[in-house]
């Protein structure tokens, strides 16, 4: 009497189920599309993706770390995923990049979908050198475009970029104190009306448990 | 001499009532929580602490579940299960891991069950390949309990009388209902141009303040979220924050039980628990009582074994775990845009924090020559879309053709969805069989951090479920029509809602066929009590916290009756 279950297609029951399970799932699946995938991809790339910003010194990198390897691919890539237009906020309107720096620096996430995330900086200078022979941050806006759909068209492309998205958003909505969504304007423009009492600096999530 | 009078693990709806019970009654009691102990102080609207990190749950690589899935039907009949870990799948199986449990996280619709689901099989007779049963019990025994539980918790409402209003023994509930969102009326006045009922949802949430508790402030967002009033009814806020002022009553977070100990005569002598520094600790009581949420329980009952339970507590006819239940049904949405309303409707529908607060029973039984034989049916549910934003703007990020959309195209795509449609969902509730394809047992080979083997849950469940489902959807999808929504779509699967469990330690009079006698006390081993939903060999079409909370109640005075 039993039919397959598909994918864990569940509900989104309004009452106790985590909110954020769907996405978990997304994000679980994503992973392991990309360690199927992850053979094609050199393994020099990979390793070229780390984040070297923690062998800079002096006073000067902490306003610049943005502009150097990986963030300024990573805010490459945001910026296009997420422009900023005349009626609303982009990427670096609400911080994308610094917030998905510390979601990368805190718990909370998986350590091995922050390696996944990671990682894909290489694969997407990768491509961008082979296609027109510059990391993506230097390409204009209709290069982005061509690596983007580029990647896009494999299913561990899209997954990455799914995931680039998802912190966008969490960038764009959640909130401000934990450094995305600067003063408001995410809620602004969305007309998103927040909930009351807002998490204040000492209660924020990592310190609760 | 022994530690305590009583030792309660988990301390959920289930543990609460019995907890206050008895320190109430001057008993010593200790409530074992594996989780911390959040309060009013920690609760914020916060959608990375409530949904999108691991903060009210374990984290997976802790602590997890397999999951065995159906896997295709062999030439003989049979069926193959594929088995999964949760850690690999990222299908989190956990609820509230915390002092009160996942009743902290409900939205607290809250139903009584009715006098036929006491008995199921005697009303509607045997469905092929389902373990349908009577209960031991009748809605007369549990009655006063559900009354308990309307005014101990809390639970608001309004009676309006309709055909299949179950009986009580006060005219109306104690507390009037929350207040109400402008959709309620055009609900209500769809309903009535269909001759359908609309009925005010009652609610474990508190209008207003009552002793130590606020009322409700209308943040709008509830479910999934903790409550920073303790307008909330969850077991902590509103029955062990009492219980520990009695001084009879202490709650130790952070103590992961591992095994209940049972002596030669097969009673049971302590709890074995890891402490916070994950040291093995123990502790004796007259009287143990298990509430750690279905699945749980069975596990823990499946590893205690014991001199005279070579294959767990209460198992010795092998019914632990068996007859697993969930809900059955699924949901649907309907969408408006503000433009179609006028400007005050319009403002109304944009209003955020008032309770749409309305059902449907018309189906509760089903008596319509187009279904079939008269049969068990359910209740819906309306609501609005859950107002977090971050999980509503990722669920919009793929196109029609399943494609990742990104740029000016998406932006435009948030800005509709957030800015200008409301989005009035339902949801389904109905039975979910027992079969002999759901159940939980002890996996061979997946280990949680403290070494202990996890729990394997098989997940069948029966077509009949999905017939009765589709069945309430259509019947809510013409309410929504009524109401001039627009893509108007619903799902009914068979995919079990992991917050909505119960049974596996199902009671009856006949130990080879249940692990609890009709007190809820186990047949094999006479101090060890169970008063979560494990009981329940039939759920019923509701959420099932209003039915644990009042037969833990029960079993309190059971329990107390017997010291």
């Amino acid at each position: 009497m039993r039919k397959e279950l598909t994918k864990r297609a569940l509900r989104q029951w309004d009452s106790s189920v985590p909110e954020g399970l769907q996405e978990r799932i997304e994000i679980k699946q994503s992973r392991r599309n990309f360690l199927k995938t992850a053979g094609i991809i050199p393994a020099a790339l990979i390793l070229s993706a780390c984040d070297n910003t923690s062998s800079s010194k002096g006073s000067s990198y902490k306003t610049n770390i943005l502009l150097q390897a990986p963030w300024n691919t990573f805010s490459a890539v945001q910026n296009h995923l997420f422009p900023k237009d005349n009626e609303s906020p982009g990427a670096d309107d609400i911080n994308a990049t610094s917030y998905l720096r510390s979601v990368l620096a805190l718990p909370g996430t998986d350590e091995e979908d922050k390696k996944f995330i990671r990682d894909g900086v290489g694969w997407i200078n990768d491509i961008s050198q082979k296609m027109f022979n510059k990391d993506f941050y230097l390409l204009n806006n209709q290069y982005k475009e061509d690596v983007l759909q580029r990647i896009a068209s494999s299913s561990a492309g899209e997954s990455w970029l799914s995931l680039l998205l998802l912190y966008i958003f969490e960038a764009l909505i959640v909130d401000p104190v934990y450094g995305g969504n600067t003063n408001k304007v995410g809620w602004q423009w969305l007309e998103h009306i927040p909930g009351f009492p807002m998490p204040p600096e000492n209660k924020r999530y990592y310190l609760l448990r | 001499m022994k530690d305590y009078d009583v030792c309660i693990i988990g301390s959920g709806a289930g543990g609460g009532p019995v907890a206050l019970t008895l320190a109430e009654a001057g008993y010593s009691v200790l409530v074992l929580e594996k989780g911390p102990w959040f309060t009013e102080d920690d609760f914020f609207k916060d959608e990375l602490a409530c949904c999108r990190r691991s903060v009210y749950t374990p984290d997976l690589k802790d602590e997890m579940h397999v999951l065995e899935e159906y896997d295709g039907q062999n030439k003989d009949g049979s069926y193959n299960w594929a088995s999964q870990s949760t850690l690999e799948s990222g299908s989190d199986f956990w609820n509230g891991n915390c002092v009160g449990g996942s009743s902290n996280f409900m939205s607290g619709y809250f139903y009584r069950l009715k006098p036929k689901d006491f008995r199921l099989l005697s009303e509607f007779g045997p469905i092929k390949e389902a373990n349908v049963v009577d209960w031991p019990i009748d809605y007369a025994a549990m009655e006063p309990y559900y009354t308990k539980a309307e005014t101990v918790v809390g639970i608001s409402g309004k009676i309006v009388p309709h055909p299949h209003q179950e009986p009580r023994s006060t005219p109306d509930f104690p507390y009037p209902p929350t207040i109400e969102h402008a959709v309620s009326g055009l609900i209500d006045k769809a309903c009535l141009e269909l001759n359908m009922h609309p009925l005010p949802t009652p609610r474990a949430i508190l209008p207003h303040a009552v002793g130590d508790r606020n009322g409700c402030a209308y943040s709008g967002f509830c479910g999934s979220y903790g409550c920073q009033t303790a307008a909330k009814g969850s077991s902590r806020a509103a029955l062990l924050d009492k219980a520990v002022k009695t001084g009879h009553c202490k709650i130790q977070p952070y103590a992961k039980v591992y095994k209940l100990s049972s002596d030669q005569s097969g009673k049971v002598t302590s709890a074995d628990y890891f402490d916070k520094n994950n040291q093995k600790q123990s502790v004796s009581a007259k009287i143990f009582v298990v509430a750690c949420q279905a699945i749980e329980t069975s596990r823990l009952l499946l590893a205690s074994t014991g001199p005279k339970h070579p294959d767990g507590l209460g198992n010795n006819t092998g019914q632990v775990g068996k007859n697993l239940l969930f809900s059955a049904g699924g949901s649907g949405t309907g969408e408006f845009t503000y433009k179609q309303f006028d400007t005050e409707l319009a403002n109304g529908m944009k209003q955020r924090g008032p309770f749409v607060n309305r059902g449907l029973q018309d189906w509760y039984f089903i008596n319509d020559k187009k279904f079939g034989a008269p049969a068990k049916g359910g209740v819906i549910d309306f609501l609005f879309r859950h107002p977090n934003g971050i999980s509503k703007a990722n669920g919009e990020k793929w196109d029609n053709n399943g494609k990742l959309m990104w740029g000016k195209p998406l932006k435009q795509k948030l800005k509709t969805v957030f800015a200008e449609t409301k989005y009035l969902r339902f949801e389904v509730f109905n039975d979910w069989l027992p079969t002999n394809d759901c159940f939980v047992s002890l996996d061979n080979s997946v280990k949680d951090k403290w070494g202990s083997p996890v729990a394997k849950i098989r997940l069948g469940y029966h077509d009949h479920d999905l017939k009765v489902g589709r069945y309430l959807a259509d019947k809510s999808e013409q309410v929504l029509k009524q109401m001039n929504a627009k893509n108007i779509r619903s799902s009914v699967s068979g995919a079990p809602p992991p917050n909505l469990v119960a049974g596996g330690c199902r009671f009856g009079d006949d130990p080879a066929t249940s692990v609890l006698n009709a007190d809820c006390q186990a047949h094999d081993a006479e101090n060890l009590f169970v008063t979560d939903g494990s009981f329940m060999p039939t759920g019923g079409s509701v959420p099932y916290t209003w039915t644990i909370y009042a037969n833990a109640f029960r079993v309190a005075d059971i329990i107390k009756n017997s010291l």
